[in-house]
């Protein structure tokens, strides 16, 4: 029987080894490979340089708009029954399924020149196709799922009961929201936008086919790739994903702390 | 003032249904009913924090139909306090206050105030209940809703903290609605009792009148009664009898001489029951023990030996079996019958009662109430 015990858990352990390696080697051959050498090309490689600022600055926007539009979003599902809201839940989780080239395209047919939308927003002077504002719908879509997600999360581990203490109390339902639910679910949140800039950072698919320039930094690493090899190409995926794993890093590390503490229940 | 009329709701599965009763201005009711029979969802229905479905609730004579949580003026204590994780003790009391000043006196009163300097994570359970009951009469509530609030403190505290809650409503008004498992913790403090069992009311009124005149078997045990018997109700014929006083006016007033026969024994009450199949509920508080028979009016006096004695504190409940063959006054023969009493422990020692003792068990006419 122990032998039995023991010969399992070095199954496990091995299994488990494996997996890791899997998921860790590339990105740390990657990093090796090429994190030295983008780290120069920073001072160096305008190009790089701008779009990284270009990643960074349409992912924050992503990032803003999906807690915008995704908060109340994620509240409502988690908090009130209604008719259709297994069914909202799905059509939101579905960017997440589709490949995200077809998430491109499908935006495309919505925000193109020649669609009702962007046809309207190109009156008014708003370029979707071929700007920043398509890269950060592009992200948004691909991403904002997740977050609502994540959200959605955060609210059901915060007990509905200390939003009912709170109105009997005389807040109403925003005012709870504000003072209660915001502080209670306050880690959780931040967990999600960080998971969503990182997602929207490194998103490719969908940012190819509506804006491939100006180049964000998933698009220049592929584009000096096809253009000029790997070797051209490794400095910017490895800052790439430098720049991905910062924020995941930094989450865990504030979970960890005795200052995240302070978020949860 | 609460008043309930066919009240209903529903969260999942479970239903409250025809919900009625009234707790009036400045008083204090009690609901009892065991775990799941719809207390905390009938508390949370008044708070407004789950919607009616059907029915009549006012609070302080206004109609709460459409009337939101947050504008009903009606506080909810939970069992488990939910002080919000986030604010200090401090800020949890004065979470809802319009006056700091009174707020930060209400818990003086309630002892929430020398927590003051306590972080909320470290507080006991009690603690968590004493600084949530203070958050709660902060913003001065019409009503005040109490879902079992008092069960985590030490009895001492409990004691004090209720009288002090009590007093508190009566000084301010508040109408306060507590809900309790515990039918002695109902007992003291209510001037209503609301007798709740799988969402419906089973019977309100007065805690002595649920004590005393219970609707049911199932209400006679669920609050304590340990002596309900099933059997037969007889009528002794339209004579007054004299073993009960006022039994001209009693009988006057519609009630019969009942001779109640269960298993061997038979019981002697004047009552308004319909002959035929009923229960016979006496409360072992009026069951008297002693050495040898009573030289008393007591109807129904009856030989047996002692089969239990518990001792829990001050009071002593000892089972005596009642076995027929003794030859007491009520006794028929046959089949043994246990009668509970409950007695000072005092009395207990005085009477030297042990297992196998033979005592005589006694209790007046009136002391069994037939439902």
């Amino acid at each position: 029987m122990r032998k039995a015990h023991r010969a399992a858990s070095v199954i496990a352990a091995i299994c488990g080894s494996l997996f890791l390696l899997f998921l860790v080697a590339p990105i740390v051959r990657l990093v090796g490979a090429g994190g030295a050498d983008g780290l120069r090309h920073l001072f160096t490689d305008a190009e790089l340089r701008s779009a990284l600022e270009l990643t960074a600055l349409t992912a924050t926007s992503a990032t803003a708009l999906a807690i915008l539009g995704g908060t109340p979003l994620a509240y409502l599902l988690e908090r009130r029954q209604f008719r259709g809201r297994s069914l909202l839940a799905a059509v939101i989780d579905l960017p997440l399924l589709i490949p995200h080239p077809v998430a491109g395209i499908a935006l495309l047919l919505v925000l193109g020149r020649r669609s009702l939308v962007g046809g309207t927003l190109l009156d008014l002077g708003i370029r979707v196709v071929g700007s920043p504002v398509g890269i950060v719908c592009a992200m948004l879509f691909v991403s904002a799922p997740l977050y609502v997600s994540a959200t959605r999360e955060a609210f059901a581990r915060v007990d509905v009961r200390y939003e009912a203490v709170a109105r009997s109390l005389g807040d109403p339902a925003w005012r709870v929201f504000r003072r209660v639910t915001l502080p209670l679910s306050a880690r959780g949140l931040i967990a999600a936008g960080v998971v969503v800039w990182a997602r929207a950072v490194s998103e490719f698919g969908a940012i190819v086919i509506l804006t491939y320039n100006p180049k964000v930094a998933s698009v220049l690493s592929y584009d000096r790739f096809t253009s000029y090899g790997l070797d051209e190409a490794l400095p910017v995926a490895a800052v790439l994903a430098i720049l991905a794993f910062v924020p995941l890093f930094l989450l865990r590390t504030l979970r960890a702390s005795r200052g995240a503490a302070a978020f949860v229940q | 003032m609460i008043e309930a009329e066919a009240l209903g709701a529903r969260v999942g599965e479970f239903e409250l249904r025809d919900v009625s009763f009234v707790v009036p201005a400045g008083k204090y009711g009690v609901v009892i009913g065991a775990a799941g029979s719809g207390k905390t969802t009938l508390l949370e229905t008044i708070a407004g924090i789950i919607p009616m479905k059907g029915g009549v609730l006012r609070l302080g004579g206004k109609d709460m139909r459409g009337v939101p949580a947050e504008q009903r003026n009606a506080g909810i204590v939970y069992q488990h306090g939910y002080l919000f994780p986030h604010l200090s003790v401090e800020e949890n009391v004065r979470y809802g206050a319009r006056d700091v000043a009174f707020s930060d006196a209400m818990a003086v009163r309630i002892g929430a105030a020398e927590l003051y300097s306590r972080e909320v994570r470290g507080l006991s359970g009690g603690e968590r209940q004493l600084v949530a009951i203070a958050r709660a009469l902060a913003p001065r509530p019409g009503v005040l809703l109490l879902d079992e609030p008092f069960s985590a403190l030490d009895p001492r505290r409990r004691t004090l903290v209720r009288r002090e809650v009590r007093a508190i409503a009566r000084e301010l008004g508040i109408t306060v609605l507590q809900v309790t498992h515990d039918f002695t913790e109902a007992g003291l403090p209510g001037d209503v009792a609301i007798l709740i069992d799988q969402g419906r009311v089973l019977q309100s009124g007065t805690p002595e009148r649920l004590f005393r005149e219970p609707a049911s078997p199932y209400i006679a045990e669920f609050l304590g009664a340990e002596n309900v018997y099933a059997g037969e109700v007889r009528y002794l014929g339209d004579a007054a009898p004299d073993w009960v006083d006022g039994a001209t006016e009693l009988l006057a007033r519609g009630h019969r001489a009942i001779e109640f026969r269960t298993g061997g024994l038979a019981l002697y009450t004047v009552g308004d029951a319909p002959a035929g199949e009923g229960h016979a509920v006496i409360r072992a508080e009026e069951v008297l023990i002693s050495a040898a028979p009573q030289e008393s009016s007591a109807r129904n006096q009856f030989k047996g030996v002692v089969s239990e004695v518990a001792t829990t504190g001050a009071l002593t409940r000892v089972t005596v079996e009642i076995t027929g063959v003794g030859g007491g006054t009520g006794t028929h023969g046959g089949t043994s019958v246990p009668i509970v009493a409950a007695l000072t422990t005092r009395s207990a020692q005085e009477l030297v009662l042990r297992e196998g003792s033979e005592v005589w068990a006694s209790f007046k006419a009136m002391a069994v109430y037939l439902c």
